[in-house]
C-alpha cells in the first residue's frame, strides 16, 4: 500500500529531520507513530500526503511514485486515496456538517445521489445522526473530530493519516473517537496511520511505530500500549 | 393656370396646406409697407415689344408654351413649359439682393404616350442676383439653367433641363401675337377687375431636341404661347377651370376657357377664334359650353377628370381627345396639388381640325373646397 | 456546487465586506456610466442640434471671419458640378431687456432662402399661420423653435424685440419650427429681411453646397478651393470638418472628465484587492484544508477568481442601473452641462448605450478580477501543510510587497510626464498619474514597516510599564511587522486621498491664477459693452465720441473682438483688437515670459500676441511672421509675445486696435474700459452715460463684479470635480472601515487572548483607534506627498496639454489639512467601531476558536 524508500529531509533552516527512512505499509493496516516533538512525525505525514516533497528517496502509493507527479496528479491522488484527521479538526465554519463531510465525495465528483446517501451513512457511523443540518459551532470538540473522521472515511480513502486527533480532547472523548476511527477505517478496509504523542491513543492501533533519529522502528514489546493490542 | 402657380408655389414653400390662392393674400404685415400693385383696367393697349417683358407692378404673371411635337420616327410627343412670376408683399425698401420682392416658378412637362403617364419637373426661386429673373422690355425669364428669350426677330429660345430629359427648343410666329378678348384685357369672372392682360402666340415653330436617357432626338412641331398678368383674379366662388388652346391645321387658332363654380357650375367663360387671315371670332360666356364625354379615374389620385370634352362655340362643336388619358400632374409628395394638363386632338364638327393642350384644374376632392 | 457553498458561506459570514466591495464597484461604474451617458447624451444632442442648423449639405463655404461677401454665392450657385447652393447667414442675436435675469442672452437666428433650405435643411423651415403663408417671406417675420418660444415666453403673432448695434428692432412671431430639436433655440427669417433687419446687406455666413450626383467630391473640393484661393480667403469645408470642430469644442472637457470617473473605479480597485486580500488571508486555513483534501491549484485559483466575478458581476450591474437612473434623472432636471458651459442650450435625453455598457461592465468586472488575482495566486501557491498552521496571514501577503513592481511603476510613471500629447489628449499624464499611484500603493507596506519598525523600538523604550505604551507598544509592532494587512487596508484610501489632494492642488493652483489674471485684465475702473454678443453690431464712432467726451473720464480704451476661423476642424479663435502698450504690452495684457523685447521687434512690423493656445494649436510661437485672413490680400503679422488666457481655449489673439481699423475699415467697436477722474464714481459715470441716447443699451461692470461672476462660473464648472473627489474619498472610506472591521474579526483570538491576560475591553478598543489612527496618519502624510506629485502632473502637464494655459502651483493647506484629519478622525472610528464587534465577544470563546 505504501512504501517509504530511503527518505531523507531536511528543513530549510538545515536540521536534517528524516534520515535515509524506509517503510512498508500493508493493506488494511493501522500503525501508530510516536516520538519525540521535533523528530519529523508531522513532516513524515506531509511527505506522504504529497503536501512536501522528500530530498531524497521515494514514496509509493499502491506502486505509484509520488516523485513522478506534479502538484495536479498529487492532488488528484491524495483526494482520491487519502483521508485526513487532523489535531485542530479543521471543519469549515460557514458549511453544514453535511456539506462539510460530503467534501471529499464533491471533490472527487461523485453523484449526488451517491454523495447524498454516503454522507448520511457517515454521520450515522459517526453517532451524528439527525444533525446534518447543524453548523460547527453548534458542535462539541469531539462531535467535531466525529465529523472530521466522517470525512476523512466518506469517499473510501485506501490511506488514513490522522496528526494528534485527540490532541485537542479530554481523556474520555479521546478514547470514544479513537476507537471510533479505529472500527471505521476497519470497516473500510482502509489503512491508516496515527501520528500521536499519547500512549493511550497510539495503543489503538495495530502496532506502534516509534520515530528517532535512526528510523521507524516497532516499539519495545514491553510497552503496556502492546499488551492492549494483544488483548 | 393660377391653379398651376398656386401648387408650384406650395411646392417650393413646402407647406402642407390644402389650398392657396395667391391672390388672396392680404398685406398684414405689422411693421412693414406692403407694395401697392397695379390693376388691370379696360381699354389700356398693349404695346410690344414692352408687354413681351415682365410687368412686376402687377402680382402675377406667367408665359406659357404647349405643344405638340413629332420625332424623327414620327412619333407625336406634347410639351410644355411655364414660366411664373409672382410679386409678394415684402417690403419695396429692403435693399438686399436677397429681398424676396419676386418670386421665380417654372415647370415643364413632357408626354409621350409611349411612358404612359407625364414626365414633369419644376423650379422655384427668389428673382434676384443673377440667378432667377423675368426682364422688362421683352420675354427674357431665367431660373437657374432654364430660361426662355425672345429674340430681336421674335423667335423665341427656350433650355429646360429636367430631372428625366433635356428639352431645347427654338419658336418661331408664324402670326401676330392674338390679343385674347377685348384687345388683350380678357375677363374671368362676373367682375370687372376679375380680369387679365392676356395675348397668345398660336402656330408658333418649333425646332429643336429632346434629350432623353442620354439619347439626343431632333424634333420638330407646332405650340403656343399665353402671357398674361394680372393682380385680381379668380372670383371667390370659382372651384377650378378648364382651358384649351388649339393650334388648328388650316392657321386657326382657338382657345377657350370656362371657370367653375362649387356647385359646378358655369362662373365664367369665353372662346376666341382667330383664322388664317386674322379674322377673330370673340364668343360671349353664354356662347360658350363645355360638355364631359368620357371620362377618365387617376389611378393615382382617384380623382375623375372629362378627359374628352365636348365644346360649343356658337354653333360650332369641338371634340378633345387626349393623346393619352394619364396626363395628370400629380405632385401631392411636395404640394399637395394635382390637375391635368394634357395634349389633345381637335376635331370641328366631328372632322380633324389640329392640335393643342387642354387644362383642368380642381377635380381632386380636397382641392375643391 | 462546491464553489456555491464555499460563496454562500463566506458571503454570509461576511455580509459587510462583500457588500462593501459590491458598492464599491458599483459606484465607481454608476459614475463613470453616468457620466458618459450624460457626456454622450449632451454632445450628440449638441452635434445633433448643430448639423440640424447646417443641412445635409456635401461642401461648406465659408470665410474666416463671421461673415463674408454675397457676391461668392451667384458664382457657387451657378457652378458646374453643383446642384444646389444654400445661403446662410446665422447670427447670434441679443435680447434686450433685463441682462442680469438673461444673462448672455442671445437667440441664434438663420437667415435662410426657403427655396434653397427647404431641400438642404427641411426642418428649419417655419410654419406660418394658415392665411399668412407669404411669412415665410416675410420681411419683418420670424419663426421661432418651440424652445425659443418657451424660453422667451413669446407665442405666435407676439411682437419679438432684438438688439442690433445700440438700437432696437420689433420683429413679429409668424409661427413656429416645429421641428427644430428639443431645446433648441433658434429663430429662423427670410435671409433678405436678415441682412436688412440686422444690417448686414451683402453678408452671407457661409454657403451650403450640394453636389451634382456623381460628383467627385474631393476633386471638387480641391478645385473649388484653388478657385476660391484667387478670390479671397475662403475654407471648404466637409461635414467631417464641422463634426470634427464641434467634437474638438468639449473634447478635452469631456476626457477629462471621464478620467475623473475613472479615478473613482480605480479607488475601487484597490478596495476590492483589499477586500479580496484580506478575505483569502483570512480563510487561508480553509483554503489550505481544501487544498489537502484534493483541491487543485486550478480550482481554487478559479475559485477564488469565481467570487472575485461574482462581486464584480453584481457591482458591475448595479452600477449600471444606477448609472442610467441617475444620468435620466441628472438630464431631466439639469440638462446635459456638467459644469463646463459647452452643452448648456441642449435638452438632450438620455438613450441606453449597449455599447459602454458593456464597457463599463466589463471594466468593472475586470478591475475586480485584477483586485482578486494577486491574493488568489497567493492562496493557490500557498503550500498548504504550513498555511494550516495559524500566524502566517502576514506571510501570505509578503508576496505582494517586493519593491519592484512598485519601483517599476514609478519609473514607468515619471518617464511617462515627459512624453508629447496623443492627438491633443494628454494620455500619458493620465498614465502617468496612474502608474504613480499604483507604485505608491504597491510600495505602502515596505514604507509602513520601515517607518513603525523606526518608531517601535523608540515607544518601547519610552516610560516602560505604563498601560499606554504598552498599547502603543502592541499597535506599532503589529504595524511593523504585519504592515501588508495594514498596508492593504489603506490602499484603498490611500488612493482616494492622493487623488483629492492632487484635485484640490490643481483645482487651487487653477483659481489661484484665474483670480490674479482676472486682477490683471481688469485695469480699469468700469467696462462697458453693447450687447453680450460677438456678432453685435457694436458702436459706431460718433457713439464712441459721444462716450469718450463724457465729463469724468480720465482714458477710455475700446476695443473690437470678433471670431476668425483659422482651420475649419477646430472652433473659431478669437481676434481681439485694442489699444496696446507696445513699450510693455504687460501692462495690459498677462504676458508670460515667452516674448520678444520691444527693442528687437522690426520697426514697420504689425504685432500680434497671442494666447497660449495658438502656439499649441497653431505653432504661433514669438518671432514668427504669420498672415491672418482679416483683409485681403491677407496681412501679415509678427508674433511678439504669448499671453495667458483662462477665458478661451480654442485660442485668442490681441492686435493693436488701429492696425485693425486700417486693415479691415471695420470701425465699430464692442467694449469700453473706462478710466475715471478722481472723484468720479463708477455709480455717477454710469448715470451720465445712461443719459446718452442710446445709454438704455449700455450694460455696466466693475471690475469686481466681473470678477466676482468669473470665480462663480469657476467654481460651478468644478463643482462635478468636487463631486467626482468625495465619492472617490467615500468609497475610500468604505474599504477602510470593511478592512478595518474585517481585520478585528480575523484577530479576535488575538484579543481574547489580551483580554485574558488583563486587557480591559476599553484598552483594546484604544490600541485599535492607535493603529487605525497611526495608519491613516500615514497613509495620509504618503498620500500627500505622492497627491502633490500628481498634482505637479495635473497642472504641468494636463492641463497645458488639455487646454492650453499654464498656471502657477498654489496649495490649499487649510482645506488639505482638514481633509487630512477628518480622514484620520473617520479611520480611527471605523476602527473602533469594527473593534467594538470583535471584542463584545466571549473572550474564552474567543481564544478557543480556531478560526
Amino acid at each position: 500500500m505504501l512504501e517509504l524508500r530511503g527518505i531523507n529531509k531536511s528543513y530549510v533552516n538545515g536540521r536534517q529531520v528524516l534520515a535515509d527512512l524506509s517503510y512498508t505499509l500493508g493493506a488494511g493496516e493501522y500503525v501508530a507513530v510516536m516520538g519525540e516533538s521535533g523528530v519529523g512525525k508531522s513532516t513524515l505525514l506531509n511527505l506522504i500526503a504529497g503536501l512536501d516533497t522528500p530530498d531524497t528517496g521515494e514514496i509509493l502509493i499502491g506502486g505509484t511514485a509520488m516523485s513522478s507527479l506534479d502538484d495536479d496528479a498529487a492532488t488528484r491522488l491524495r483526494r482520491k486515496e487519502f483521508g485526513f484527521v487532523f489535531q485542530a479538526f479543521h471543519i469549515l465554519p460557514h458549511l453544514t456538517l453535511r456539506q462539510n463531510i460530503a467534501l471529499p465525495l464533491l471533490l472527487n465528483g461523485a453523484s449526488r445521489k451517491h454523495t447524498e446517501d454516503r454522507t448520511e451513512q457517515m454521520l450515522g457511523a459517526v453517532g451524528l445522526h439527525g444533525r446534518a443540518q447543524h453548523f460547527p459551532r453548534q458542535l462539541s470538540g469531539g462531535e467535531l473530530q466525529r465529523v472530521a473522521i466522517a470525512r476523512a472515511l466518506v469517499h473510501c480513502p485506501k490511506l488514513i493519516l490522522a496528526d494528534e486527533p485527540t490532541g485537542n480532547l479530554d481523556p474520555d472523548t479521546a478514547h470514544d473517537i479513537l476507537m471510533l476511527m479505529r472500527g471505521e477505517i476497519k470497516a473500510n478496509g482502509a489503512s491508516g496511520i496515527i501520528v500521536t504523542h499519547s500512549h493511550a491513543a497510539a495503543a489503538t492501533a495495530d502496532r506502534v511505530l516509534v520515530l528517532t533519529k535512526n528510523g521507524l522502528r516497532p516499539e519495545d514489546a514491553a510497552h503496556p500500549a502492546n499488551s492492549l493490542q494483544r488483548r | 393656370m393660377i391653379f398651376k402657380l398656386k401648387s408650384l408655389l406650395t411646392r417650393s414653400l413646402n407647406f402642407f396646406v390644402t389650398f392657396f390662392v395667391v391672390t388672396c393674400v392680404v398685406a398684414t404685415c405689422v411693421f412693414a409697407a406692403p407694395p401697392r400693385f397695379s390693376q388691370v383696367i379696360q381699354g389700356v393697349p398693349l404695346t410690344f415689344p414692352h408687354d413681351f417683358g415682365a410687368h412686376p407692378e402687377f402680382r402675377n404673371e406667367w408665359w406659357y408654351v404647349t405643344g405638340w411635337l413629332e420625332t424623327p420616327d414620327k412619333k407625336p410627343l406634347g410639351f410644355q413649359i411655364t414660366f411664373f412670376r409672382v410679386a409678394t408683399e415684402h417690403d419695396r425698401a429692403n435693399p438686399s439682393r436677397f429681398a424676396p420682392k419676386q418670386l421665380i416658378i417654372a415647370h415643364v412637362a413632357l408626354s409621350d404616350p409611349a411612358v404612359g403617364k407625364l414626365l414633369q419637373d419644376q423650379k422655384s426661386a427668389r428673382e434676384g442676383l443673377g440667378l432667377a429673373y423675368t426682364k422688362e422690355g421683352n420675354t427674357d425669364v431665367k431660373l437657374g439653367d432654364w430660361y426662355m428669350l425672345r429674340e430681336e426677330n421674335g423667335h423665341y429660345q427656350t433650355s429646360i433641363k429636367a430631372d428625366d430629359f433635356t428639352l431645347r427648343l427654338s419658336l418661331a410666329p408664324t402670326q401676330a401675337p392674338m390679343l385674347q378678348d377685348d384687345n388683350g384685357f380678357s375677363r374671368k369672372g362676373p367682375q370687372p377687375e376679375q380680369a387679365s392682360y392676356y395675348y397668345s402666340e398660336p402656330q408658333l415653330q418649333v425646332m429643336g431636341t429632346v434629350i432623353r436617357n442620354g439619347k439626343e432626338a431632333a424634333v420638330k412641331g407646332v405650340a403656343w404661347l399665353d402671357h398674361e398678368w394680372s393682380t385680381a383674379y379668380l372670383d371667390p366662388a370659382a372651384e377650378g377651370w378648364d382651358w384649351v388652346g388649339a393650334n388648328l391645321d388650316d392657321g386657326s387658332a382657338l382657345m377657350a376657357f370656362q371657370i367653375r363654380g362649387k356647385d359646378g357650375s358655369k362662373v365664367w367663360a369665353y372662346a376666341g377664334i382667330r383664322d388664317a387671315s386674322g379674322r377673330f371670332t370673340l364668343f360671349e360666356p353664354e356662347q360658350v359650353t363645355f360638355a364631359p364625354q368620357r371620362t377618365w379615374r387617376s389611378p393615382h389620385t382617384n380623382a375623375t377628370y372629362p378627359v374628352e370634352m365636348r365644346i360649343q362655340t356658337g354653333a360650332t362643336v369641338w371634340l378633345l381627345t387626349p393623346l393619352q388619358d394619364d396626363q395628370e400632374l400629380d405632385s401631392r409628395q411636395s404640394a399637395d396639388a394635382v390637375y391635368w394638363e394634357g395634349a389633345v386632338t381637335v376635331t370641328r364638327d366631328g372632322k380633324h381640325a389640329g392640335r393643342g393642350y387642354f387644362e383642368m384644374t380642381g377635380y381632386v376632392k380636397p382641392l375643391t373646397l | 456546487m462546491l464553489s456555491r457553498w464555499l460563496l454562500l458561506g463566506e458571503w454570509k459570514a461576511h455580509l459587510v465586506q462583500a457588500a462593501v466591495a459590491i458598492i464599491a464597484i458599483a459606484l465607481g461604474v454608476a459614475l463613470g456610466y453616468t457620466i458618459h451617458l450624460i457626456n454622450t447624451a449632451a454632445f450628440n444632442e449638441f452635434s445633433a442640434a448643430a448639423r440640424s442648423l447646417s443641412g445635409q449639405s456635401d461642401l461648406e463655404v465659408r470665410g474666416p471671419r463671421a461673415t463674408f461677401d454675397e457676391s461668392l454665392y451667384p458664382m457657387l450657385a451657378q457652378h458646374d458640378h453643383v446642384e444646389l447652393a444654400n445661403p446662410v447667414l446665422e447670427l447670434d442675436v441679443a435680447i434686450p431687456g433685463n441682462l442680469h435675469e438673461r444673462r448672455d442672452a442671445t437667440l441664434k437666428i438663420l437667415g435662410l432662402d426657403i427655396f434653397r433650405a427647404s431641400v438642404m435643411a427641411p426642418d428649419l423651415i417655419g410654419i406660418p399661420a394658415e392665411d399668412k403663408l407669404f411669412d415665410i417671406l416675410g420681411d419683418d417675420a420670424i419663426f421661432l423653435s418651440p424652445a425659443a418660444m418657451e424660453w422667451l415666453g413669446v407665442k405666435q403673432g407676439d411682437p419679438l424685440q432684438l438688439r442690433v448695434g445700440t438700437q432696437t428692432i420689433t420683429l413679429r412671431i409668424a409661427g413656429s419650427l416645429r421641428r427644430a430639436r428639443a431645446g433648441q433655440r433658434i429663430g429662423v427669417m427670410d435671409v433678405g429681411a436678415t441682412q436688412w433687419r440686422f444690417q448686414r446687406i451683402g453678408q452671407l455666413s457661409r454657403i451650403e453646397l450640394k453636389l451634382m450626383p456623381g460628383s467627385d467630391r474631393a476633386a471638387f473640393k480641391a478645385a473649388l478651393e484653388q478657385e476660391l484661393a484667387q478670390r479671397g480667403q475662403y475654407l471648404v469645408t466637409e461635414t467631417a470638418d464641422q463634426e470634427a470642430r464641434i467634437a474638438n469644442m468639449s473634447r478635452a472637457y469631456r476626457v477629462n472628465l471621464n478620467m475623473l470617473a475613472m479615478v473613482a473605479l480605480f479607488t475601487g480597485t484597490f478596495l476590492v484587492l483589499s477586500t479580496q486580500a484580506l478575505s483569502v488571508v483570512r480563510r487561508r486555513h480553509q483554503f489550505a484544508l481544501l487544498r489537502v483534501l484534493g483541491l487543485t491549484r486550478g480550482q481554487l485559483l478559479k475559485q477564488i477568481l469565481f467570487e472575485g466575478a461574482v462581486l464584480g458581476a453584481i457591482g458591475s450591474l448595479a452600477g449600471l442601473a444606477l448609472g442610467y437612473v441617475t444620468a435620466a434623472t441628472a438630464l431631466h432636471y439639469f440638462g446635459g452641462d456638467l459644469g463646463g458651459g459647452f452643452f448648456t442650450a441642449v435638452k438632450p435625453e438620455v438613450r441606453f448605450d449597449p455599447l459602454a455598457a458593456i464597457l463599463f461592465f466589463i471594466l468593472g468586472l475586470g478591475i475586480t478580477l485584477l483586485g482578486s488575482a494577486a491574493p488568489a495566486w497567493e492562496a493557490a501557491t500557498a503550500n498548504p501543510a504550513p498555511a494550516l498552521k495559524s500566524g502566517s496571514e502576514d506571510a501570505a501577503l509578503s508576496k505582494l510587497a517586493t519593491p519592484w513592481p512598485g519601483l517599476l511603476c514609478l519609473a514607468s510613471g515619471i518617464l511617462f510626464t515627459q512624453l508629447p500629447p496623443v492627438f491633443d489628449l494628454p494620455i500619458f499624464g493620465y498614465l502617468a498619474i496612474a502608474q504613480l499611484l499604483t507604485g505608491g500603493i504597491v510600495l505602502m507596506p515596505r514604507l509602513s514597516a520601515l517607518i513603525f519598525s523606526a518608531l517601535s523600538p523608540a515607544s518601547a523604550k519610552r516610560k516602560p510599564g505604563t498601560v499606554a505604551s504598552i498599547l502603543a507598544t502592541l499597535s506599532l509592532a503589529r504595524l511593523a511587522n504585519a504592515p501588508n494587512q495594514a498596508a492593504i487596508a489603506l490602499s484603498g484610501v490611500l488612493a482616494s486621498f492622493t487623488l483629492m489632494v492632487a484635485m484640490a492642488i490643481m483645482v487651487a493652483s487653477f483659481r489661484v491664477s484665474v483670480d490674479d489674471w482676472l486682477k490683471h485684465i481688469l485695469p480699469a475702473d468700469l467696462y462697458l459693452r453693447t450687447a453680450t454678443s460677438g456678432d453685435a453690431r457694436g458702436l459706431t464712432p460718433d457713439e464712441m465720441k459721444a462716450l469718450a467726451s463724457v465729463p469724468g473720464i480720465a482714458r477710455v480704451d475700446f476695443s473690437r473682438s470678433s471670431q476668425l476661423m483659422l482651420d475649419p476642424s477646430r472652433p473659431s479663435i478669437a481676434l481681439i483688437a485694442r489699444p496696446i502698450d507696445m513699450s510693455d504690452p504687460g501692462n495690459t495684457l498677462p504676458m508670460t515670459d515667452d516674448a520678444i523685447a520691444p527693442a528687437l521687434l522690426p520697426r514697420n512690423a504689425m504685432v500680434i500676441w497671442v494666447s497660449e493656445a495658438m502656439v499649441d494649436l497653431y505653432g504661433y510661437t514669438p518671432g514668427k511672421q504669420v498672415t491672418l485672413p482679416i483683409a485681403v490680400p491677407a496681412p501679415s503679422f509678427i508674433v511678439a509675445g504669448v499671453w495667458r488666457d483662462y477665458g478661451r481655449q480654442f485660442g485668442a489673439i490681441q492686435m493693436q486696435l488701429a492696425d485693425y481699423q486700417a486693415l479691415t475699415g471695420d470701425r465699430h467697436v464692442n467694449d469700453a474700459a473706462l478710466w475715471l477722474q478722481k472723484g468720479v464714481t463708477p455709480e455717477q459715470m454710469m448715470k451720465s452715460m445712461k443719459s446718452l441716447p442710446f445709454g438704455n443699451v449700455l450694460e455696466f461692470s466693475e471690475p469686481g463684479q466681473i470678477r466676482a461672476l468669473s470665480l462663480k462660473i469657476f467654481d460651478r464648472s468644478f463643482a462635478i470635480t468636487y463631486l467626482l473627489e468625495g465619492v472617490a474619498v467615500i468609497i475610500g472610506l468604505l474599504g477602510v472601515a470593511a478592512s478595518f472591521s474585517a481585520q478585528a474579526l480575523a484577530r479576535t483570538k488575538e484579543f481574547g487572548m489580551l483580554r485574558h491576560i488583563g486587557m480591559t475591553r476599553r484598552q483594546i478598543l484604544g490600541m485599535l483607534a492607535v493603529e487605525g489612527g497611526l495608519l491613516t496618519t500615514l497613509g495620509t502624510v504618503l498620500g500627500f506627498t505622492l497627491g502633490w506629485c500628481i498634482s505637479l502632473i495635473l497642472v504641468f502637464i494636463v492641463n497645458p496639454q488639455s487646454f492650453h494655459w499654464t498656471m502657477q502651483l498654489s496649495l490649499p493647506w487649510k482645506g488639505l489639512l482638514a481633509a487630512a484629519l477628518v480622514l484620520i478622525a473617520s479611520a480611527a472610528m471605523a476602527a473602533l467601531a469594527a473593534g467594538r464587534r470583535a471584542v463584545s465577544g466571549n473572550a474564552i470563546r474567543a481564544v478557543r476558536e480556531d478560526w
